[in-house]
């Protein structure tokens, strides 16, 4: 009756809250989270601190304070050397430290994502309001996640219900007239637990200019709907399990509109074997669908559609020394998938191709030392269509000496030709047929890297210095005989750069958090820069949270700096000497944020963006699609946590 | 036991949702019908649907007869003796006749009304070859086309894909031998979301 009542006046006061459906603010955070734990770079449980591969997280209050609404602005607001796009159709492109958006895994729960346009996943499927944190592994991962994890590994970990009951709103409109809409309910008891997340967002259009590359962003709207569960069947078995379904609708034209769903279920068994081993099994499904939408005939016709199903098995087994039952030598993980991956695309001609994937790693997790930390770890994919295999290695080491980790390591990524890539053959509105190639090598990369991290009395600096060697890059050549594009490999290409952060969190309640990024890409031999990654990114923020009687007010100014970068593009596709020099422009984007918590669980916050109304004198597709200075308003609410005061007082 | 069916269960659900699930959410396109798709009962009227995806083609329309030819223009071939406007890709040209835009956007409502500017066809070019389009220019063919009529569909290639904008207006066509006809093109493709499947509506006010 108390949930129905609290409904229910949400309901008649508009209450909402956008996003913020987390424990309050209460807690003063390292901004490094150092004794947080993280599972992307073993796929086993370990202190962040203690990682041997570089881990960046952001957090629920990172999360909170740079208030965004997607993931893209999120990792460009929290990392330097992240770039996302606009490219060709208005489609979103990722460009992170030199790698595409095919080049860089993501996962959801540690869970592939199915479908792609033009080389990326539909980032608008990941919605922060879900997310407990993400981990971000910069380099090569394929031994231990295969195909895609070239240039890194994205990991979004999602919540699950920690309290009896939860019930969190939240709306935030812009002055653009986008309106984000979001509600969870969560149940928590003694031997299970659910989360069902509820979301829609609409973005009006926005015209940019008239004579830019990028004119007018077109209006989206989308609905997102997630339901997970955990039950614990015993004291050594948990199930979990997870429904979505996801819907975005692109108004294109008058005439035509893009839709977008996608439909996601999976179930995961942990359970436990003896004192020291665990096991993991779990089935996953993921179908990313296509439609073109006519406004006129309502008719909705489907013409792409992407189902993948996904058997993973992973086990861990901790090594005891046979003399000394309290000494740990390290832990064996181990573990295959096996995946059914079907395609159908109006870029075929033969309708659908089906592929069917198989691997199997292992990773020995060495603790020789107190002081030392030698990861070892390799992985063997294999793909039906073509009857192609790869080997994935990687080796981590890690030295700790009080208040410094040196780490140091190599990793061989690989990214396996896509069904599209392979099997196309699209008639491009009668300009020019882009064609499949069946006989494409799988792009391999071989990443360095070293660094040293020292924290202390708050403090936390990390410097990395890496090299990627990336062989056989797939992408699209002008081929004269048969007057069209044909997918190639790439000849071999140098990426080379230094990572640099620093943090501070002062016990007043002010925060500085500083990161820069220098990257130099360069085809091995030499010829046209076609690269288009900025050399120097950096990001920054200032953070002051203070608590007085009405509750915490934080106070955060992010900002993101840009290089400009010189590149060499082809004049006509057809003649690959004719080319030009063109320089995109370095840019600077700020973001204020005013939150304010109250105690009753009613968060209030504003956000002007770009803070010094910075506009583009002319509109690339890398330009940031910015009209100048926005703002932003979100009011979110806790109802548990309203009650829970009530009850107190 | 309990394990087992936990095991099977996914299995199941692989078999029986290979290839996706809630196909039923979509449409299946039909396959358009070209020529005179439909008529009014009086014989006056109708609708077309014209496949102009080729761009070496003019189809042209016969409205008196109800005939449809085609000519390809890379192959020399001429235009039938009969006809009274006809159409290449998206551009419009007419049998020694004029055009004018109304202010109408229903054909049935159509009517001349005083003061509307028929033009005649100008000499212009047309594409007939979009190969050469990412080497910078397009290769074209000189030909007589309808200004007027043209402007039923403004085509933006200066960003990929091109912009589509439909005027949505009704023209009214008058043809060499005084008979005046209304004209309101409805789509530029089809069910199935193919570019240039031209479809429009007819009416013949007066012959």
């Amino acid at each position: 009756m108390k949930l129905a009542t609290a409904l229910l006046l949400v309901t008649l006061t508009h209450f909402s809250l956008y996003g913020q459906n987390l424990p309050s603010d209460s807690t003063q955070t390292n901004p490094r989270q150092l004794n947080m734990v993280v599972v992307t770079a073993t796929r086993t449980p370990r202190l962040l601190m203690e990682v041997p591969v570089v881990t960046r997280v952001i957090t629920e209050q990172d999360i909170r304070i740079a208030n965004v609404l997607t993931l893209q602005d999120l990792l460009q607001t929290e990392l330097p050397g992240i770039e996302f796009t606009y490219a060709m159709n208005q489609q979103v492109s990722l460009n992170m430290q030199g790698f595409g958006g095919n080049s860089v895994l993501f996962l959801v729960d540690g869970e592939r994502m199915a479908g792609e346009t033009l080389d990326n996943i539909d980032y608008s499927r990941l919605n922060l309001d879900a997310v407990q944190r993400v981990e971000i592994i910069k380099g090569a991962a394929s031994s231990l996640y295969g195909s895609n994890a070239v240039g890194g590994v994205v990991n979004l970990v999602t919540r699950t219900s920690d309290r009896s009951w939860s019930l969190h709103l939240g709306s935030r409109i812009s002055s653009l007239k986008d309106m984000h809409h979001y509600g969870s309910f969560g149940i928590k008891r003694q031997r299970w637990n659910s989360l069902t997340d509820l979301h829609y967002t609409d973005a009006a259009a926005v015209h940019l200019s008239d004579t830019g590359d990028l004119r007018t962003i077109f209006a989206n709207s989308s609905f997102n709907a997630n339901e997970r569960f955990h039950v614990n069947v015993s004291d050594k078995m948990t199930i979990t399990g997870r429904a979505g379904y996801f819907f975005r609708q692109r108004e294109k034209s008058e005439e035509a509109n893009d839709r977008y769903r996608d439909f996601s279920a999976g179930l995961k068994g942990d359970i436990e074997l003896g004192q020291s081993s665990a096991l993991m099994i779990s089935y996953a499904f993921d179908q990313y669908d296509k439609s073109d939408y006519s406004v006129v005939s309502r008719l909705d016709v489907r013409n792409y559609s992407n189902v993948q199903h996904t058997v993973r098995t992973l086990c861990n087994h901790a090594v005891i020394s046979p003399s000394d039952t309290t000494a740990h030598l390290g832990t064996l993980t181990f573990g295959g998938d096996f995946m059914r991956d079907y395609l159908m695309s109006y870029q075929f001609t033969d309708g659908s191709h089906t592929q069917y994937t198989a691997d199997a790693f292992a990773q020995w997790d060495w603790l020789p030392t107190s002081r030392l930390n030698i990861v070892a770890a390799l992985r063997y994919d294999y793909y039906s269509e073509v009857n192609m295999s790869h080997l994935s290695p990687k080796v981590n080491f890690m030295y700790k000496l009080p208040q410094v980790n040196f780490r140091a390591g190599y990793a061989n990524g690989f990214r396996a030709p896509t069904l599209k890539e392979m099997f196309m053959n699209f008639d491009m509105a009668n300009i020019f047929i882009i064609y499949g190639n069946p006989d494409l090598r799988p792009e391999v990369s071989d990443n360095l890297n070293a660094s040293v991290e020292w924290s202390r009395n708050q403090y936390n600096l990390t410097c990395m210095a890496f090299r990627n060697h990336v062989k056989d890059r797939i992408t699209t050549f002008w081929d004269q005989e048969r007057n069209g594009m044909v997918y190639s490999n790439m000849s071999p290409v140098n990426i080379t750069g230094l990572d640099i952060s620093l943090s501070k969190q002062w016990d007043n309640g002010l925060g500085l958090r500083f990161s820069y990024i220098f990257t130099h890409e360069r085809p091995e031999e030499g010829g046209m820069r076609a690269s288009i990654t900025r050399p120097h990114t950096a990001t920054m923020r200032i953070d002051y949270s203070r608590d007085w009687y009405l509750g915490r007010t934080t106070l955060a100014l992010n900002g993101r700096l840009l290089s400009a970068v010189t590149c060499d593009e082809y004049t006509s596709y057809s003649n690959l000497t004719q080319f030009e020099e063109i320089t995109y422009p370095g840019y600077t984007l700020w973001r204020l944020t005013l939150r304010h918590s109250f105690s009753r669980g009613v968060y209030l916050t504003a956000t002007v963006d770009n803070l010094f109304n910075y506009r583009p004198d002319y509109y690339y597709n890398n330009s940031p699609a910015t009209i100048g200075r926005t703002v932003a308003l979100g009011l979110s609410l806790d109802v548990d946590q309203c009650f829970s005061n009530c009850k107190e007082k | 036991m309990k394990l087992k069916q936990l095991i099977l269960l996914p299995a199941l659900l692989a078999l029986v949702s290979c290839n996706g699930l809630l196909g039923g959410l979509y449409d299946e396109p039909a396959k358009s019908p070209f020529g005179f798709v439909q008529c009014d009962d009086d014989g006056r009227g109708g609708i077309l649907c014209i496949d102009a995806t080729s761009y070496t083609r003019w189809t042209y329309i016969d409205l008196h007869h109800r005939h449809i030819d085609m000519a390809n223009i890379t192959q020399g071939q001429e235009a039938p003796i009969e006809w009274d406007f006809a159409i290449h890709h998206y551009d419009v040209k007419t049998h020694e006749g004029t055009a004018a835009e109304t202010p109408f956007d229903n054909v049935g409502m159509a009517k001349e009304l005083y003061g509307l500017e028929f033009v005649a066809d100008v000499d212009s070019q047309v594409v007939i070859d979009m190969s050469t389009m990412m080497e910078g220019y397009l290769g074209y063919t000189p030909s007589k086309v309808n200004p007027v009529l043209s402007r039923w569909l403004d085509v933006d290639i200066s960003t990929m894909p091109p912009i589509y904008t439909p005027s949505n207006k009704v023209y009214l066509l008058r043809l060499s031998d005084g008979t005046l006809v209304a004209l309101q093109f409805t789509s530029y493709m089809d069910d199935s979301f193919v570019k240039g499947i031209v479809t429009l509506q007819y009416r013949i006010i007066n012959d």
